[in-house]
C-alpha cells in the first residue's frame, strides 16, 4: 500500500506554523474544560530586543527563549480521499488514505526554567473572594 | 480553518517586536486534531516531500517507512512530556477584515502529544525474493498477452512495477537495484525470476552456437545471438536477459545494431558449478572432474571464484563440498547471522568474509556489524581470530 505524501506549497511559500513548548502542564479550571476555544492561555511578552520571552499562565511566570529547530518539522494532516472510480463491490473503508502537508516550523519558543510565582497584589480594603484564573500552570 | 477574532497567528507571535506581548489563547477550533502529525526531517528532504516524491509504504501488518526516491526510512513516534502547543498561521483573508484595534492573539490549535522522526533504514528487500519465486518463469509460460489479463495476478504469482512498489517497503531506486541483484527480468510488463533449470538451457545453447559458429566469448555479437536463440524457440526478450545475466555490454550501437558483449567467466563458471551441486554435497574430487567438464573450452576456472558460493568441509580424511550461496541469504543482518551459525557454529574470517560483505546498515561500518552481531576469538594475537554467535 502506498500512501503519497502530497504538497501543495511551493518551497518558499509552505505556511510557517509555531510552536510553544513548555515543561510541565497547562491545566483549565474544570467548569472550562468542556468550553476550552477561544478562552485565553496567557500572554506571551518579549521584554526586550534579546530573543526572550516570558509567559505568563495564571499567577506563574515562565523565562525562555526562540530557538531555530535543529531540524524543521511538517506539520502533516490525514485525508481519506475517496476515489470515484472505485466500483461498488469494492470495500467502503479501502479509500486511499493521502498526507498533506500543510505547514512547517522552524522555530520554536521554549520555556525550560521553573515558573516564577508572581506576587499577588495587596489585598483591597473590602474583602474580595480569591479569584483563580481559568488557566494555570501545573507543575507535575 | 475559520478563524474569528484571531488576527495574528503564528507569524506575530514569532515576530513579536521588542518591548510588546500577545495574548494566546485556544483557538475557536482547538481539540485533539488525531489528524494532524508532527514529522521532523532534515531539510536536505525538504525539496523530495515538496515536490512530491515522497511517500508512505507497507502493509497493514507492517511498520510503515517512508521513502524518497532513493532511500528508505524507518517512521518512530517520539512522546514527549512537555506541552507542545501548536499555532498556526491565521487565516489571510481575514487581516484586512478585522478592525486595527482589536486584540493580536496566537491562537492554539492543538497540544502535540509527539514528534515522529525518521531513521534511515536498509530497504526490506527480502519479501522481493520471496513473491518473485512464486512463479518462475518456465518455457509454458509464453501465454498472449489478453490471456494473462483475465487471470487474477496475484494468484499467479505474477506482478507488474505498481503491484511491487505496493508490497516492497523500500524506495524505486533500491527496488530497482534489488530486482537487479536477482536478475530479474521485465516479460510482458509483468517482473520476473527465471526458472534456473531453464536459464541453464539457454545459456548452454548459446555456448553451444558460439562454438558452432566460432563467435569469440569476447566479442558476442548481440544480434546473432539473440537472432540465433530466437530462431531455435527462445523469446528474444529471454535471449537478451540470458546476455544481461551472463555477461557484460563491451560496445554501445544504435539500438541493437553493433551492441557488443562479452561473456563473464566467474558467472558462467559459478553457474556450472551450481548446476554440479544441485544434487547435493559432493566429495572435492569428484566435483573438481564434473566442473572442469562443464567449463566452456575457452575459459578457465579456479577455486576462487567459488567464494561466497560454496562451502568446503573436513570429514575425516576427505573434503566435501557443497553448495551455499551468499545470494540465498537473507538480507537483514540480524536473520544473515542467525542463518550463518546455523550452518556453522564457528567461522574464520576468511570464510566469513564472502557472506557479509554485501550487508548494509545505513551508519554502521562491517567492523561495527562483527561487534554488534558475533563474539569472536582470538587466542593469540597471531592466530586466526574465529567469530561465533553472540
Amino acid at each position: 500500500m502506498q500512501i503519497q505524501v502530497k504538497c501543495g506549497c511551493r518551497e518558499d511559500s509552505c505556511p510557517e506554523w509555531a510552536i510553544v513548548e513548555l515543561q510541565g502542564a497547562v491545566e483549565a479550571q474544570p467548569s472550562f474544560r468542556d468550553r476550552l476555544q477561544n478562552l485565553e492561555i496567557g500572554c506571551l511578552c518579549r521584554p526586550s530586543s534579546e530573543e526572550k520571552y516570558t509567559f505568563t499562565v495564571g499567577y506563574h511566570e515562565l523565562s525562555g527563549s526562540k530557538v531555530p529547530l535543529k531540524k524543521p518539522l511538517l506539520v502533516l494532516k490525514k485525508k481519506r480521499a475517496f476515489d470515484p472510480e472505485e466500483s461498488i463491490d469494492s470495500d467502503p473503508n479501502s479509500s486511499r488514505m493521502e498526507l498533506e502537508v500543510i505547514g512547517i516550523i522552524r522555530q520554536r519558543i521554549l520555556f525550560k526554567t521553573r515558573p516564577k510565582a508572581l506576587i499577588s497584589k495587596p489585598q483591597p480594603t473590602i474583602k474580595e473572594k480569591k479569584v483563580t484564573p481559568p488557566v494555570t500552570l501545573f507543575q507535575g | 480553518m475559520e478563524h474569528e477574532s484571531c488576527r495574528g497567528g503564528a507569524k506575530a507571535m514569532l515576530n513579536l517586536q521588542p518591548n510588546s506581548s500577545i495574548s494566546t489563547a485556544y483557538h475557536p477550533h482547538f481539540g485533539p486534531h488525531d489528524d494532524l502529525m508532527l514529522l521532523e526531517i532534515d531539510e536536505k528532504l525538504l525539496p523530495d516531500i515538496l515536490h512530491n516524491r515522497v511517500s508512505l509504504r507497507g502493509q497493514s501488518d507492517e511498520e510503515v517507512v517512508l521513502c524518497t526516491p532513493s532511500k528508505t526510512y524507518a517512521v518512530k513516534l517520539f512522546g514527549t512530556s512537555n506541552f507542545v502547543f501548536l499555532v498556526p498561521p491565521s487565516d489571510p483573508s481575514e487581516s484586512s477584515e478585522t478592525a486595527s484595534n482589536e486584540p493580536v492573539v496566537a491562537s492554539v490549535l492543538k497540544v502535540a502529544l509527539g514528534i515522529m522522526e525518521l531513521v534511515e533504514v536498509a530497504p526490506k528487500l527480502d519479501k522481493l525474493k520471496l513473491l518473485l519465486m512464486e512463479n518462475p518463469y518456465r518455457p509454458e509460460d509464453e501465454m498472449d498477452v489478453e490471456e494473462l489479463e483475465e487471470i487474477e495476478k496475484d494468484k499467479m504469482g505474477l506482478f507488474r512495477w505498481e503491484d511491487l512498489v505496493d508490497r516492497i517497503q523500500a524506495s524505486d531506486e533500491e527496488l530497482r537495484a534489488g530486482l537487479r541483484a536477482l536478475l530479474a527480468v521485465e516479460i510482458d510488463g509483468y517482473w520476473r525470476i527465471v526458472d534456473e533449470k531453464y536459464m541453464d538451457i539457454v545459456l548452454s545453447m548459446l555456448l553451444h552456437n558460439a562454438v558452432l559458429n566460432g563467435w569469440s566469448l569476447n566479442a558476442l555479437k548481440e544480434d546473432e545471438v539473440v537472432g540465433m536463440l530466437e530462431a531455435d524457440g527462445f523469446p528474444r526478450r529471454l535471449a537478451l536477459h540470458c546476455l544481461e545475466m551472463y555477461g557484460g555490454q563491451v560496445r554501445e550501437g544504435n539500438g541493437s545494431n553493433g551492441r557488443a558483449w562479452v561473456l563473464d567467466e566467474r558467472w558462467v563458471c559459478i553457474h556450472f558449478a551450481r548446476v554440479v551441486l544441485k544434487g547435493g554435497k559432493m566429495k572435492m574430487e569428484s566435483f573438481m572432474d564434473e566442473w572442469m567438464k562443464k567449463i566452456p573450452a575457452r575459459m578457465s576456472a579456479s577455486f576462487e571464484m567459488l567464494e561466497g558460493e560454496v562451502l568446503v568441509e573436513r570429514l575425516g580424511v576427505e573434503t566435501w563440498i557443497r553448495a551455499f550461496s551468499v545470494s540465498s541469504l537473507p538480507s537483514t543482518p540480524v536473520d544473515r547471522f542467525v542463518v550463518l551459525f546455523r550452518e556453522r557454529q564457528k567461522w574464520e574470517w576468511k570464510d566469513l568474509q564472502p557472506y557479509i560483505r554485501d550487508l548494509r546498515i545505513p551508519g554502521l561500518p562491517s567492523k561495527g556489524l562483527l561487534l554488534k552481531y558475533t563474539r569472536k576469538m582470538q587466542p593469540t594475537s597471531d592466530a586466526e581470530p574465529v567469530f561465533s554467535a553472540r
